[in-house]
This record gives structure tokens, sequence and C-alpha cells, in this order.
């Protein structure tokens, strides 16, 4: 597949990302308040003063001035300044941004590990015990709402057990000079095993609660693949080749079988990025996601607008990935 | 010299449905000899593809052999441990499917999976495993060479999707040759392609045959491919043999009325007068299934002797018929 | 979700063998599984409950008698048989608000998905029936809806709105349509060019006659399966915003922000949050069991 080729798909996004910032300005617009009274609060002004403030922030100018002013600015990562922390929404929403992509991956990783055996054995072993308990499984795993199985883990495994931390991503003397900004990867960078094992312990229940839908979402497509595959003619061509059956299965079956799976995940992490709201929540990570549903009980407006338009250009491009990986996967499929 | 490389003695293949035990094979017996090509005719449900599924221990659940017993070279592969299996599969016995498109995996490359069949079987490769695996390649360019694809080398790492339906088929061949089996069967190898293409195919089979020495059976439902490349034919019915013998000699004078509607039904480009028969009636369920003729009801030369269960008669020298016509000594009534 | 893109039969045909219409003979197959019927019994039991709350609960959800407050259930050391799942922090009956909270979860999911469907619906058929530039402005539209994670629209609409029953059933409607005009777009395109669609055409008949007679009995049955799928989901959406505030407001008993109360009592008032939260599974998971079975039973591929 030629850059050529990857760069006019690319191109194509272009309308879509466009829309999306049409309506989130579409959103500011209809936003209640006037967010030169938001800023200043409860300062008095000068009627001179004000007006200069309002033609800085651009709001004398026509709608579509304004919105070319918006497009122009969010490219360079200018969102104008969070009214809760006095400071540049850009900077606000990094500090926060590791902590989601470390329990969003982490996550995902919980997904892919646990639903790709267990949908491939689903598969194998057709209607078995384990095959029932997997789709059982999967289907309370669909209906189980995230917050209460979150607040049901922390009952059960850090306010019974004592064995996992109530909540926040690290304890105290966890604190390790950053490299990637992902703790887990910088303790083990750094050395440090005490914290890593720290940061582990605090990450493990809200990646649980936050993979377990698309673990079950994954498993489905997995077990269903893999039960199509197995029924195609190639796998019969290469038992009558004399491979062995485990062979067969990871070689050929498996490949295949994995397309749809791989794809489906690549889509579903962007529905991770709306769980992570929850999630982050009942944990108390601190996390983007947590600051987006803070921000909406102060009403601080210019963040949550970054927010969402950063969530939804990055469920753009997830899609766009999830595209291309099926195109790299199934040599049929040309871009 | 004729040695039979593979002999079938009664055997019964079902299959246990939800709607009931389907019969797919009941009692076969037949013979391949050393070198020859034999040919297995009939339509779908005959038994043939299950007969010989069940050679190669790929008949699946519900499905199982019954009875019977099946030789290769001697011996009884009925109840043979899977792991031997595997080592006569694509090594001693090859099979080659009806659709290449859909029996090569989409996602490997042709030479991939030629080379894996070498990989697995072929024990003339030495060295580690990198040596191997070029020793492979080269291989399996001969391979191709061999059944004919052109531009071979070039085209080693091409997807079966960007090859056509008839090099498809041969590298399907290539893939079932590389080991050099002693038995190839092939299933319905010209049903998918084009008739011209047929004709190549065939030919290479019956070149590649000549040259190893190998013993094929052609599965097929055109007894056209038959009369051209085959030494010796069967005709299956519902699950059994109706009708055996030289190629030759079964042509010009069947002695089975189902054999002879299928040799009615065929155009005739010599003679334009002559109106195709078809065979009334359809194939019994093969659940429900009576001790008699299986052809009874579409038969236009039974009797009452047809309605009991009927039972090869050899007219000769590997000759025989499943037909109440036919007396054993050899003369229709 | 995977739109079917095979054409269905039309669901009032009827069938030559059994005189019955297939949508019959697919409700016969859906009510031939045990656990569908199960699970709709249960489904069907929540929605009782919901309409007749007024009569079942046993006491008034929004009764606060701080005497009675953090009461434990009925089973345990120190709880009253009449307040049978204990009480919350204000002393209100457990019970009777989770089956109030029932009202707000089975209104809202059925309001969005009634709204969200007759929009899909309209706006699916239109583009794949009219097409041109009315299919090219719906899809974009649609492609540019699809381009926000759900909930992050949802409470991006409601930041903007302000909480409250109207505003959740709007932000959740507004990106959910587009999931049944996706599918209805689907089938009306596969259908429009079949040729019972032409006769009609060729005999006169003008272009609404046509769409609502001959493709939308078409769509029922996949429009069917895809509400009764999506109304879970949109169940676990409203608790979700209800979870962190920004569903309806208190007093009303919602059962996620009866779980978010629960929080602060989690160490020794287990049952406050456990209870609400079971209820949201129960209900979830016997819609998801459902519409499952209403997949299998419609679905031209499993029976044959």
């Amino acid at each position: 597949m030629s850059l050529g080729k990857l760069i006019e798909r690319l191109a194509q996004l272009i309308p879509v990302l466009l829309g999306v910032s049409v309506i989130v300005f579409v959103m500011m617009l209809a936003t209640p308040g006037d967010p030169v009274d938001i800023m200043l609060g409860d300062q008095q002004v000068t009627a001179e003063i004000e007006q200069a403030l309002r033609h800085d922030m651009g709001l004398d100018l026509p709608a579509h001035e304004r919105f070319i002013k918006f497009v122009g600015n969010a490219l360079t990562g200018n969102f104008g300044l969070s009214y809760y922390h006095r400071q540049p929404v850009m900077s606000v929403i990094a500090s926060r941004l590791p902590a989601t992509i470390e329990l969003s991956l982490v996550a995902l990783i919980f997904a892919l590990v646990v639903s790709i055996p267990l949908g491939v054995l689903a598969a194998v072993k057709k209607n078995s015990i384990l095959d029932r308990i997997a789709t059982v499984s999967s289907l309370f795993g669909v209906s189980l709402p995230g917050f209460w199985f979150g607040i049901l883990l922390i009952m059960f495994f850090a306010v019974n057990l004592h064995i996992l931390p109530v909540s926040g991503r690290a304890g105290f003397g966890s604190e390790v000079e950053p490299i990637t900004h992902l703790l887990l990867i910088d303790s083990l960078l750094r050395g440090r095993f005490d914290a890593f094992s720290d940061a582990l312990s605090h990450i493990i229940l809200p990646a649980i609660t936050l993979g377990l839908p698309m673990a079950s979402i994954l498993m489905r497509v997995t077990r269903t693949s893999m039960l199509d595959v197995l029924d195609r003619d190639y796998i019969t061509f290469a038992e009558a080749k004399g491979l062995s059956r485990t062979k067969i299965l990871i070689k050929h079956a498996l490949k295949n079988a994995l397309i749809p799976t791989v794809t489906v995940a690549a889509i579903e992490t962007g529905s991770l990025l709306g769980g992570n709201m929850v999630v982050e929540t009942v944990f108390g990570w601190p996390g983007l996601g947590r600051l987006v549903v803070e921000s909406i009980f102060v009403r601080n407006y210019p963040l949550i607008q970054a927010a969402v338009l950063f969530y939804a250009v990055t469920y753009v491009l997830l899609n766009f990935v999830a595209d291309i990986l099926y195109t790299v996967l199934n040599p049929r499929v040309k871009l | 010299m004729n040695k039979p490389v593979l002999e079938i003695e009664n055997l019964k293949t079902c299959f246990d449905t939800r709607d009931g035990m389907v019969t797919a094979v009941d009692g076969v017996s037949l013979k391949v000899n050393q070198g020859e090509c034999l040919g297995i005719v009939g339509e779908s449900g005959s038994g043939k593809s299950v007969t010989f599924a069940s050679v190669m221990g790929l008949v699946k659940k519900p499905g199982f052999i019954a009875e019977g017993e099946i030789r290769f070279e001697g011996r009884n592969l009925v109840g043979l441990d899977a792991n031997e299996y595997r080592n006569l599969r694509g090594k001693e016995i090859a099979m080659t499917m009806q659709d290449a498109l859909t029996a090569l995996n989409p996602a490997y490359t042709v030479s991939d999976q030629i080379i894996e069949a070498l990989l697995e079987h072929d024990e003339t490769l030495t060295g580690s495993k990198r040596q191997k695996f070029r020793q492979a390649r080269d291989k399996a360019v001969e391979m191709m060479d061999l059944v004919g694809i052109p531009a071979a080398k070039s085209r080693l790492d091409d997807y079966p999707h960007q090859f056509s339906g008839g090099m498809r088929q041969r590298i399907m061949i290539a893939i079932a040759l590389a080991c050099r089996p002693t038995l190839l069967i092939a299933d319905e190898p010209t049903t998918a392609l084009d008739v011209t293409i047929q004709a190549q195919v065939l030919e290479l089979i019956a070149d590649i045959q000549d040259k190893l020495g190998m013993s094929v059976v052609l599965i097929t439902h055109d007894l056209g491919v038959v009369a051209e490349f085959c030494d010796r034919v069967i005709v299956m019915y519902a699950g059994q043999v109706v009708e055996s013998g030289p190629t030759r000699e079964v042509i010009d004078n069947p002695q089975h009325p189902y054999t002879q509607g299928l040799l009615n039904s065929i155009p005739r480009l010599s003679d334009l007068k002559h109106r195709i028969e078809p065979i009334m009636g359809t194939v019994p369920d093969l659940i429900q299934l009576s001790p008699q003729c299986r052809f009874l009801g579409r038969c236009t030369q039974s009797t009452e002797a047809c309605s009991s269960s009927v039972d090869m008669r050899e007219i000769g020298e590997g000759r025989g018929v499943r037909c109440t016509l036919v007396s054993p000594a050899g003369e229709a009534e | 979700m995977s739109a079917q893109n095979a054409v269905q039969p039309s669901l009032f045909n009827i069938g030559s063998a059994t005189g019955e219409t297939l949508l019959m003979r697919n409700l016969k197959l859906f009510a031939s599984s045990k656990l569908s019927v199960f699970f709709s019994a249960i489904t069907l039991a929540f929605i009782i409950m919901a309409i007749a709350a007024p009569l079942i609960a046993p006491h008034d959800p929004n009764e606060a008698d701080l005497f009675l407050r953090l009461l434990p259930p009925a089973w345990m050391e120190g709880g009253e048989f009449s307040y049978f799942l204990g009480t919350d922090a204000l002393g209100r009956d457990v019970l009777s608000r989770i089956i109030y909270g029932s009202r707000v979860s089975i209104f809202i999911g059925a309001a969005v998905i009634l709204v969200a469907t007759t929009i899909g619906v309209l706006a699916g058929l239109a583009a794949g029936f009219l097409r041109g530039w009315v299919d090219i402005g719906i899809s974009r539209l649609v492609d540019i809806l699809l381009g926000f994670p759900y909930l992050i629209f949802a409470i991006a609409l409601i930041a903007m709105t302000g909480p409250g029953l109207q505003n959740i059933i709007l932000a959740l409607a507004y990106k959910e349509w587009v999931i049944p005009c996706r599918v209805v777009r689907g089938e009306t395109l596969a259908t429009a060019n079949l040729e019972y669609v032409e006769a009609a055409h060729a005999l006169g008949a003008g272009k609404w006659y046509i769409m609502l007679r001959e493709i939308l009995p078409n769509i029922l049955s996949p429009v069917m399966v895809v509400s009764t799928v999506r109304m879970a989901h949109v169940i676990i959406l409203e608790a979700s915003l209800s979870f962190l505030g920004l569903g309806v407001q208190p007093p009303t008993a919602s059962w996620g922000s009866m779980v978010a109360d629960g929080r602060s009592y989690m160490l020794d008032e287990w049952w406050l949050s456990t209870f609400p939260g079971l209820a949201i599974l129960l209900l979830v998971l016997s819609i998801n069991v459902v519409s499952q079975g209403l997949r299998d039973a419609f679905d031209p591929k499993f029976h044959d």
C-alpha cells in the first residue's frame, strides 16, 4: 500500500473532521452564559476593558469568522484559558492525558489477552461447558453497568480484603521521574519495582472495569469468526496435507479469524474513551475523563469543548486505523 | 506389477444427523491398482467424495466409519492412530479439492503453502531450519514449473487470489504432489473450471502420473473426463457401487441402467438427431433406505427381482455390475 | 452492530406451506426458546413494575425519615420487614426507590429508542430511496455524528442544556438515531432496486406510496432487532449519566444516582449501591437475552 494512497485516504477524513469541529463550535455558541462574564466572575471592570476582552477573544466577530479563528487556534493547540485552573486549556489537558492513555492501554491489553484465547477455545470446543460459560459471561459483560461493577470490585478487593487500594493512580512515595509519563513503563525503566507494583495494584481494578465490556464483545466476535473459519475449505485442505491440529489452528485459522477481532477492537477502543469518564470517576483516577466530568459541574466550557474535540478527533483517527488495519491484514482487499 | 495400492472393502460410513442416520457410503468395495488412473463417477450425494474422505481419515463428526476396511499398501487405515494418519496424509496419500479458491488459504502466499507441505513431510531436506527453508523454496519453484505456472519464480510470493482459476488448481496440485505421494485423490479437479482449462489440468495430471508413476483417483460427475483419462471406472449411486470395469468396456457396453442413462444423457455432436434422454426421478433419501435396488423407481428396466437387496455381480475380469438384469455368467438378459 | 445486508422477505408475506405469515412463524420460533420466554417475562415484569409503581411500592420513595436512616435489609440484624431492602442516608425506603427508579430507566430508554427509531427510519428511508443530495447530506451527517464517542456527545449536550428528563432524552436521541438510520438505509438500498418495486413504479405508484407499502414492511425485522439491542445500551447510558450526576436530578429516584449516593457508604452500608445496580443488571441482561433471541428467530440464516 503506497504512501500516496494512504495520504489520499487520510484526506478523506478532512470533511468529517471539519464537520466535527463545526458541531463542537455550534455547541460552543449554544452554550448559555457569556464567556467574558464567566471569565471575569465577580470582578468589576469598565465597559472599555470588557469590550477589549471581547475583541481579544474574537467574540465580536461574525460566526463564520469566529469559526475560522476557532479552527486555526485548534490546530495550534490554543484552546484558550481554563476558567477553573487559570491555565491554558491545552496544558491542563496535557497533564491529565497520560493517565487516561495508560488506563486505556492496559484495559485494551486486558481485553485482548482475555478475549482472544477464550474466543478461540470456545469455538474449538463448541457447545462444551467452556463454550457455554464463555457465552454467558460475555452476555453478562455487556449487561453490567461499569460504574456499579467498579464499585463492587472496590468493595470486595479494597474494602473487604484490603489487597488493593481504593482509588487513585499511585500511593505516596511512588513518584518516579517521568520519561513516557506512563507510570508502569517509567517505573520499570527506572528500576523502581516498588513503584511498579504500586502502580500495578492501582491500575488493575479500573482497567478490568473499563476493559470488561470490550472483552465480552471481542470474545464473541472471535468465537463467531473462528467458527466461520474452521468451516472453510482451506482448513480441510490443510488437514489433508497432514498438518497437526495445533498447527492448523495457530497458523491457518487464527490469521484469518483474527481479522474481524482486530478491526472491531480498533473501533471499540474509541468507546473506551467514553467509558473512561465513568471509570475514572469511580476510581478517582486522575485522567482526562474525570477532568471533563468535573468541568461540567464548574461550567468550565473551554475545557469541555477542547476535550470533546480531542475525543472526537481521536475517535475518527481510530476508525481510520481500523480501516487501514483491515486492508493490511486481508490481502484480498486493496486500499 | 499391478498390485493394488488402495483396497476398500465393504466400507460403510454414516452420519448421525438430527434428522436421522444417513448412510452415505453403504458397502463400497473397490481397488486402485499401482500406476493406474481410476475414475469415480457419480452425482452429488452418490457418496463418492465421502468414500475418499474416509480414506483420508477426514470424516468429521457426526460422521463415522461404521464398518469395513481400507487398506493402503496393505495397511488397514480404519481406526488408525491420529499421528500415524498425519504421517500418511500429504506424504503418501494426497488430495486436491474442487474449488482451489476456497481450498487455498487467502492469507498466505502460494509458496508458503507449498513450502509448508515440504517442511512437514519431505525427508530429503537437510541442515538448519533456514537451510531447509531455502531448499524447500527451491523445490517449490520446481513444483510450480512442473505444474506449468509461467514465470514461477516471480510468482512465488503472490497470493492465491492473484491467480486465475486454472492456475490455482495447478497450485493445489503442486502442493499435493510436493512430497511425491503414492496416491493422488483428485476430487472434482475440473468442475470449477472452463472447458478449455479443464483439458489442460487433466493432461497435466496424466502427464505427472506418467512421470512419477503415481496412482490417481479421479472423482468426477463428468463421464467425458473419465472416458479420456481413466484406465478403469467405478460408477456410484446412492452410496453404492453400481458398475465397475475398464473404462472402454463400461462406456462401450454399459450394463447398469443408471450407467446407460448417464451415457444417454450426454449430448452427442455426431448425432444431432439423437434425443437426450434424462433420467427421470430423484435420488432416494439416504436415511430411509429399504433393502432393494436403489435405482428402483427411476429404472425403465426394473422387474420384481429388484425389490430385494441386490449384490455386485462379477461378469468378467475386474468387471462388476449391481443389477438383477445381469447374471454372473456375463450376459444381460 | 453490523447491519444485515441480506434482503429480508416481508414479514407479512404468507408462507405457502403453513398459511401463516413469516412474522407469526418467527415469533413462534422465538417463543420456542425457553430462555427467550423466561427473560421476556422478566422484562415484562419490570415494565409492569414501572407502570404500577404507585400501587406496588410499599412506601413513598421520597419520604424521608431520619430516624430510620441506614437501616439494613430485612434479613440482616437491625433490619425491618417493611423496609425490605433497607433505607438510605435520608431514611428513604430502598425498595420503593428501586421500584420508582424503574420508571425512569424504562421511560427514558423507551422514549429515546422511540424518537431515535422514528427519525432514523425516516432518514434512512429518505436516504436510501431518494438517493442524490438527500442521501449525501444524510450520510455525511451520520459520518460526522459517528465521529463522537457516545457518552462524550451526550455529556457535552447536557453540559450545554443542563440536566433534566427532557434534555437527557434529547441528548441521547441525538446520537442514537444514527444507528437505525444506517440499518434502514442499507436495507432500503438493497430493496429499492428489486424488481417488484420497479413494477410498482411502472404501475404509477407515487414515491411515498412505494416507500411505505413496499419497502417499510421489509425493514421491520432488522429495525426491531436493532432497537431492542440498543434499548439495553441506552438504559446503561442513562444510568451512567445519572451516576455522574448528569441525569435526572434529585429527588427523583434513578438507579444510577442511587448507586452514586451509596458510594460514600460502601464500607458499612453496602446495600445502598448494590441493589439498584442489580436492578440495572437484571433489566439490561433480560433485554439482551430477548434481543439475542429475536435476532436468532428472525435471522433467515438461522433456520432453513
